[in-house]
């Protein structure tokens, strides 16, 4: 989701190859085509704020660990429309991506603080303090931790007075389909809290669609 | 009245009279004017296609075929040698490059004649029937070779084994035109051809290039050839490396060819990334040769880097998309250029999406989108096979890049192509770019693909079936209401439940997945499945219980998940269709599914589970029971531990709403 501008400063680029091909996902909460909504807080120290928010998934690539897709922010003060963004994202799954970010700014300490903010994190603390947690068998585990980075406005101009800067760091529960993270820019109000929850769109239960790349 | 000749119309008559004149004069009792005559037709018809076609249909060659005959007869003379020797070397002309030569070469029955030249004792004899032949074998008409008669492959080997060097490259023609199956390249390898082609690369540039196109031809997919050749000789695979700095730019074209048919072949080889790179390197320098070389470097090309991210990133860095964008702005290129290059980029752009990025960001797309309409149909499918490559990244699809007039409607066009394999490529980019994630799918509808796809579903062609309703349900993924009704009502609800029910299971996989995308989303989508008194519903409901693989089997369920997440009325339409079995005596499909080795038909079957005990849903506790009943709640429970965490956490969710709803036994 995009945030004010503060400084300017060019969007990252993700390097990460991806096949186009869709892979069968981790979780199936987390598929191509699955929606979420819920709040960004952006409050500042002036003034206390949560903008709505709702996610799709585009694309998943588990074995390059990628997934894609867009973010639209709802209640934006300076846009007169929702303001869509297109983000790509790194699974962290030890073998594609692993804990520490590595760019956009971020250092290692950066990355510990603020997978530290995810209760389902804390198992793997100390091995991570110890070697980033390079070892860790994470594909059993019944959370998901993803890093979501916007790369472009989809709907609006870049002069829309707003930056996507900086990144999410993520957590993603299999078992309810539902998303934490935390927005990190240095320019930005630190920890700016991202809650999702998977949604049905007024079906008594949960629907799957998909689609697949030649 | 007659009237003076114009001086042209005098030109031309006379021209034919010289030539009917020849004709007479080939086949003159007397050597010496058959032997000039001979040596006349060939230094005329040499290189010149016009003429060949023109003598041709003199019918020059059964009478230089008949002087060869009559020759050999009497082959005792010097004059008939010489006789030999022309009348081999005009037959060898008429074929080279010539398929309607090389046809009425073999009509004629000289043939036989040529290869028994090779048996004369005059060098010079043997050298011109060998070189005839030769040009015979550059054609896909010459006969095919049987190695497999011991006789043959002796003769073969005795070519091979030859001093003169045009004998030797006649054996490796042989094999690259007649070797296509494992049990002959076997047969080959176990007569020692591979050693004999070795010793070879170290002869003439002619035996070198001959022997390096045999060699791929041998060791093609068949890793224990291409094993033999590595291990035989240690010089074996240097000597080909080494080749590859030849002087001659065809040497090392086949030089890297070969090279890449041992890679292919056994990845095990050729891994250090020094060759990779020096691979990449030298065959886009090839691409500029302006000739033969260059336009097959572009395939050879293709061939390295397929399937192999590895090889396609160092081509990216290499700049080979820069390059190749280069070499498409050429004007008036030849279509076999043309068609190789767009393999090239489509080949470059399948897997990375920095290579896509590039391609996109160069403008290449436009080049590609004026292929499309070419007039050569090799050049039109390459197109559409680079588009499809291209639009792979879903990055770009978000943007909606691909979505645009003239990329559609170029693209809709090719869905009616006479060729078929230019029909099967286009629906491959279509089937990409309907997938567009902006609200732009109507462009493709206005463009009247819809229509076309839909035609196009109904093929008798199963492979057209299939790719058109690949693009169908991807049409579909995530399609307002205005689009899913206007792919329903030109689809119709029996051409639905027909395809479905299709005789192949990769079209019903198809079918079922667009239903599965057509129900999904707005909640009144669910109602397209009870049109026609539910025939669409009834057809998927027999397709599950005779399930024939895996992925039907998940599609069928997702759909029925999908309905089981409307109201209790979908809800009981579906628990109709997976206790209709279990009403028949029969085991019911979901319990199959249930106990499945597919994990992901697991999940599927877990879902529709799910959805039909959604705790809000006022009839969850009566379903709970029947489920019970059937069976279903006890698998369920036994799932508890399963090995994918995916369906472990499902089975939980599903567990726990039983027991919210009040299964006493849960």
């Amino acid at each position: 989701m995009p945030v004010r501008v503060v400084e300017s400063s060019a969007p990252s680029q993700v390097s990460g190859a991806n096949s186009g091909k869709t892979s069968p996902p981790a979780c199936t909460l987390l598929s191509v085509g699955q929606a979420f909504s819920g709040t960004q807080n952006v409050s500042s120290l002036q003034k206390d704020e949560a903008w709505r928010v709702n996610v799709r998934i585009q694309g998943c690539d588990l074995e390059h660990g990628y997934l894609c897709g867009t973010m639209e922010a709802l209640n934006v003060p300076m846009a007169d429309t929702p303001v869509v963004t297109f983000w790509e994202g790194e699974i962290v799954d030890t073998i594609n991506y692993t804990f520490f970010t590595g760019k956009w700014e971020a250092t290692p300490e950066d990355d510990k603080k603020h997978w530290d903010k995810f209760p389902s994190f804390s198992p793997f603390k100390s091995q991570v303090e110890f070697d980033g947690g390079k070892n860790l068998d994470l594909s059993n585990y019944p959370y998901i931790f993803m890093r979501w980075k916007e790369q472009y406005f989809v709907n609006v101009g870049t002069d829309c007075g707003l930056t996507i800067a900086g990144f999410y760091y993520v957590c993603f529960s299999c078992s309810d389909g539902s998303i934490s993270g935390f927005y990190y820019d240095p320019n930005s109000s630190p920890f700016q809290k991202l809650e999702l929850k998977s949604t049905n769109d007024g079906r008594s239960g949960f629907s799957f669609s998909s689609y697949e790349l030649q | 009245m007659p009237t003076p000749a114009s001086p042209s119309a005098s030109a031309s008559s006379s021209h034919r009279r010289a030539s009917s004149d020849l004709m007479v004069r080939i086949g003159s009792a007397d050597s010496e004017i058959k032997l000039r005559a001979l040596r006349e037709l060939k230094n005329q018809i040499i290189g010149n296609r016009t003429k060949k076609l023109f003598f041709l249909k003199l019918g020059a060659v059964p009478a230089v075929s008949c002087a060869l005959a009559e020759a050999q007869a009497q082959a005792q003379a010097q004059a008939q040698a010489d006789l030999l020797v022309q009348s081999a070397a005009a037959l060898g002309s008429f074929a080279c490059g010539f398929d309607a030569g090389v046809r009425a070469v073999l009509d004629s029955g000289a043939f036989a004649n040529l290869v028994a030249l090779l048996s004369f004792p005059d060098d010079k004899v043997v050298d011109a029937g060998a070189r005839s032949l030769r040009m015979i074998y550059q054609s896909k008409l010459a006969p095919k070779y049987d190695f497999l008669q011991e006789e043959n492959m002796e003769f073969l080997l005795s070519l091979l084994n030859s001093e003169n060097e045009t004998v030797t490259g006649l054996g490796a023609s042989i094999i690259i035109h007649s070797c296509e199956t494992v049990v002959e390249q076997k047969a080959l390898c176990h007569a020692g051809v591979l050693k004999k082609l070795t010793s070879l690369l170290e002869g003439s540039p002619s035996q070198k290039d001959a022997s390096l196109e045999s060699l791929a031809t041998i060791i093609k997919k068949n890793p224990e050839a291409a094993s033999k050749f590595v291990s035989e000789s240690r010089r074996a695979l240097s000597s080909v490396t080494d080749l590859s700095k030849d002087r001659n730019p065809r040497t090392r074209l086949l030089a890297c060819m070969c090279l890449i048919v041992i890679r292919n072949t056994s990845p095990c080889y050729l891994q250090d990334i020094g060759i990779k790179t020096k691979l990449v390197y030298l065959l886009l320098e090839l691409l500029d040769d302006p000739g033969q070389v260059g336009e097959e470097a572009s395939f050879a090309f293709s061939s390295l880097l397929a399937q192999k991210e590895d090889l396609q990133k160092l081509a990216f860095e290499a700049k080979a998309i820069d390059k190749l964008h280069n070499h498409l702005q050429k004007h008036l290129l030849q279509p076999r250029r043309y068609q190789g290059i767009l393999l090239a980029l489509a080949e470059l752009c399948s897997k990375l999406e920095s290579c896509r990025s590039r391609f996109l960001s160069l403008e290449v797309l436009n080049l590609v989108t004026d292929a499309l309409t070419h007039e050569v149909a090799d050049v039109r499918t390459a197109a559409c096979i680079c588009l499809r490559s291209v639009s792979r990244s879903i990055k770009s699809l978000s943007a909606g890049h691909f979505m645009k007039e003239m990329i559609v409607i170029p693209l809709v066009r090719l869905l009616h192509d006479p060729s078929t394999s230019v029909q099967v490529a286009a629906l491959g980019a279509v089937s990409n770019i309907v997938v567009d994630f902006t609200t732009a799918k109507s462009t493709f509808l206005q463009c009247g693909g819809l229509k076309l796809l839909v035609q196009l579903s109904k093929s008798m062609d199963p492979i057209l079936r299939l790719n058109a309703l690949w693009g169908l349900r991807n049409l579909m993924f995530l399609a307002d209401n205005t689009c899913k009704e206007g792919i329903f009502l030109e689809l119709t609800a029996p051409s639905l439940s027909s395809l479905i029910c299709d005789p192949e299971p990769f079209v019903q996989e198809q079918a079922l997945a667009l239903v599965r995308n057509l129900v999904d989303g707005c909640l009144d989508s669910i109602e397209y499945v009870f049109a026609e008194d539910g025939i669409i519903l009834d057809a998927i409901g027999r397709q599950l219980q005779s399930a024939s693989k895996a992925e039907i089997g998940i599609q069928g369920m997702y759909v029925l998940s999908n309905i089981a997440s409307g109201n209790e009325f979908h809800k009981e339409a579906v628990m109709h269709q997976l206790l209709l079995q279990v009403n028949n005596g029969t085991q019911a499909f979901i319990l199959k599914f249930l106990q499945s080795n597919d994990s992901q038909l697991r999940t599927a079957a877990i879902w529709t589970i799910i959805n039909l005990t959604f705790p809000s849903s006022p009839g969850a506790s009566s379903r709970v029971v029947k489920l019970r009943n059937a069976g279903i709640v006890s698998q369920i429970k036994t799932m508890v531990n399963d090995p994918c965490v995916d369906v472990k956490l499902r089975v939980r969710t599903a567990l726990g709403q039983f027991m919210t709803i009040g299964d006493s036994s849960t």
